[in-house]
């Protein structure tokens, strides 16, 4: 558990969502974003792997579903916005999220959080 | 004329609504209750002087609208804003009030001032606006609102310029509407953070603090920065600092701090500072 916080934007510390991660995703983002309805969160808890072969995510997709694989999901283009909203169908947070992102429990995450960094643009790194 | 009275500046998380209900019931969290005091200030600002509207410059975060159709920047233009689900069921709050009339001319005077808007004639309302309202004014929120919504979950986001510019063709527009409302204008954006990726929790109270400290008489530098150097230093969603901008683009060069103050209760730098604008 490391609270080292690199003043880079590159992964695995970052992942820039952009144009290609949005392509990449489209599918997943959709997925996700279809949750914001209650109705579909019922459905989606009811047959997980059955809605999600409706949005056609491919097997890989479905696979970091199930297994609550943030980090894969981000990297396959799941926008977070979208993601959280999993997470929070199935009973998860953003603090969830971010734990798998940085290698650690949620419980450890939050009790080092804020991860305080101080810098101003010019200055020393 | 209208006349812009004033704006503010301030953060917005999906945890400050959520503490805020929490808080209300049974008494804040030590962290969330500096949050809530130090919000009093503005919440009085409001009251005493009372604007007849407000354009809020926020962002979406893909809770009302998805990748089929993102846009870059959006006007909401409707007579009310229902609130969004952002996947854990709707805040009981009332629906935010608009304003069709001002909606639809600042929709011309914006697009035909070089500012080609998305319209939305419905537009479901997140934490970009739900988090922080209840702390700053007393329900029923009957004050009317033009909403504008500025792309922030997808790069390539607007400049910093750009968004410094929308605030001073919305003061433009006010200033020529026909009516004499006194409006504020508001921007909304989270200071710094960053919710995914192992830098997840970044907290630069420093840069948050010397933002603060430079948005009033000092705007041109922040401007000027390359908001990667924001992003690099105060986490991705630190970008959302710049749509701090259009609210000061919106004020005059003759303007007063009333208030300031920031605090980190977790994930997000909370911050919030309040001018009043004094030219004619």
């Amino acid at each position: 558990m490391s609270n080292s916080v690199p003043f880079n934007l590159d992964p695995p510390g970052t992942y820039i969502y952009d144009g290609p991660a949005s392509t990449r995703g489209y599918k997943l983002t959709k997925f996700g974003l279809s949750l914001r309805n209650p109705e579909n969160r019922k459905t989606f808890l009811a047959d997980e792997a059955g809605y999600m072969t409706e949005f056609g995510l491919s097997e890989d997709e479905i696979a970091m579903v199930r297994a609550r694989d943030w980090t894969g999901l981000i990297k396959a283009g799941g926008h977070l916005q979208s993601m959280l909203k999993v997470a929070a169908t199935v009973g998860e947070n953003l603090w969830h999220i971010g734990a798998h992102n940085a290698g650690m429990s949620a419980e450890e995450l939050q009790a080092l959080c804020p991860r305080k960094v101080t810098a101003l643009p010019g200055g020393d790194d | 004329m209208s006349r812009v009275i004033g704006g503010f500046g301030i953060s917005h998380t999906p945890s400050m609504g959520m503490e805020y209900d929490k808080g209300m019931a049974q008494g804040f969290d030590p962290r969330w209750q500096k949050w809530f005091d130090g919000t009093r200030r503005l919440k009085q600002w409001l009251d005493e002087t009372k604007p007849d509207k407000m354009v809020i410059v926020y962002n979406d975060h893909l809770n009302h609208f998805d990748f089929d159709a993102y846009p870059t920047i959006a006007i909401g233009v409707a007579p009310e804003f229902r609130q969004a689900d952002e996947g854990w069921g709707p805040r009981p709050f009332p629906s935010l009030v608009g304003d069709v009339d001002l909606g639809w001319y600042m929709t011309n005077k914006l697009v035909r001032g070089g500012y080609d808007l998305t319209v939305c004639q419905d537009l479901a309302i997140d934490h970009g606006i739900y988090s922080w309202l209840p702390y700053v004014m007393d329900t029923p929120w009957d004050t009317p609102i033009v909403p504008i919504a500025i792309n922030m979950v997808r790069h390539p986001i607007p400049t910093s310029e750009r968004l410094h510019g929308l605030g001073k063709a919305i003061r433009a527009a006010l200033e020529d509407d026909g009516s004499n409302d006194r409006i504020a204008v508001v921007s909304t954006g989270g200071m710094s953070h960053q919710i995914s990726g192992a830098r997840f929790g970044i907290a630069n109270e420093t840069l948050d603090e010397w933002f603060l400290s430079k948005i009033g008489n000092d705007f041109s530098e922040l401007i000027d920065l390359p908001q990667e150097e924001l992003m690099r230093l105060g986490g991705t969603e630190a970008a959302e600092l710049a749509l701090w901008f259009s609210m000061r683009g919106a004020l005059s060069d003759n303007i007063s701090e009333v208030y300031r103050y920031y605090t980190f209760p977790a994930i997000t730098g909370c911050g919030v500072i309040v001018f009043d604008d004094h030219a004619v």
